[in-house]
């Protein structure tokens, strides 16, 4: 276990998850399309979308489910592992729109020899609206020697 | 009285499983998915990682799960708007308009390349509802993920709105 692991003891209810950042391009939806085997034309065709109503292509709700998971899963490093995740979709994101991916813990408990930490967590974007709420648990080590 | 969104037909089909669908994880495909999020995770890509951390080899993300079940879709089974025909809902209902709702997964076991997963699909609940922009229709249902060894790997409920 590498010295920078997250270990439960580290973690305290109220702490704030690291904020990160993505901005998938039309590129990135290109290829998550691909890699999921997703044909919905919302996703790539502009003029497609457009006779939907829509100002532009929009991201996947999976990609920003899964980019909201790696939030998770690069916070609690290699030796800690995604329990659970629950996302809503609430509003459409848009290629190159800087999204933000963060959380807070809101609570720690022993379980079945697993020791889980509960968080709530968000995707917003710049002007602040939260696309993508839910709640997730991670479980922990304990650090060695303590 | 109006009539209710959720006809009989609907409701008889509440508890029961409605799918059951089988798929083999691909390495290369659960690669290119972490490939496309973004996410280089070592435990995805790097053996020596994965066992270090007391795995039997690279694990998928989890979030890939759902790919697991995808069939193949012929072109002609799509729909104007790219998505296949089978993709909108299988209960009657007085609602056509369909929409996203919640999603949430539970990990219980980790996902190998190589795995079979079987996924059963049940109707938890469909219950008519009523908000701020009228009546609509709430869709919940619950899949339970096995692999080949019988061992539940992970569960999912689903709900999406009808109206």
């Amino acid at each position: 276990m590498s010295e920078n692991q997250l270990c439960f003891d580290d973690v305290s209810v109220g702490d704030a998850l690291p904020e990160t950042n993505a901005a998938p391009s039309e590129l990135q939806i290109f290829f998550f399309s691909a890699a999921s085997n997703n044909g919905h034309r919302i996703h790539y065709d502009l003029p497609y979308a457009k006779t939907e109503g829509l100002p532009n292509i929009l991201v996947q709700g999976p990609l920003q489910s899964a980019i909201l998971a790696k939030m998770l899963t690069d916070w609690v490093g290699p030796s800690g592992r995604l329990i659970r995740i629950a996302i809503q979709n609430r509003g459409n994101a848009f290629p190159n729109e800087k999204l933000t991916y963060g959380g807070v813990v809101v609570g720690k408990r022993e379980e079945d020899d697993q020791l889980l930490v509960d968080c709530e967590i968000f995707e917003r974007n710049e002007s602040g609206a939260v696309l993508m709420p839910g709640t997730a648990t991670v479980s922990l080590r304990r650090r060695s020697g303590s | 009285m109006e009539e209710a969104l959720v006809t009989p037909e609907a409701e008889a089909m509440i508890g029961k499983e409605v799918a059951r669908q089988t798929g083999v994880v691909y390495p290369k495909e659960a690669q290119r998915f972490a490939a496309a999020v973004g996410d280089l995770n070592p435990l995805y890509f790097d053996e020596e990682t994965a066992r270090a951390e007391g795995y039997r080899g690279v694990i998928a993300p989890p979030m890939f799960l759902p790919q697991v079940l995808q069939g193949v879709t012929p072109l002609d089974s799509l729909r104007e708007d790219g998505v296949p025909l089978q993709g909108g809902s299988d209960i009657p209902l007085r609602a056509e308009r369909l929409m996203a709702g919640g999603e949430e997964y539970e990990f219980l076991s980790p996902l190998y390349p190589g795995d079979t997963i079987t996924a059963q699909t049940r109707i938890e609940d469909i219950k008519e509802k009523s908000g701020r922009s009228g009546r609509f229709v709430l869709i919940t249902r619950e899949t339970l993920y096995t692999n080949q060894d019988d061992v539940v790997v992970a569960r999912g409920r689903f709900s999406i709105i009808a109206r």
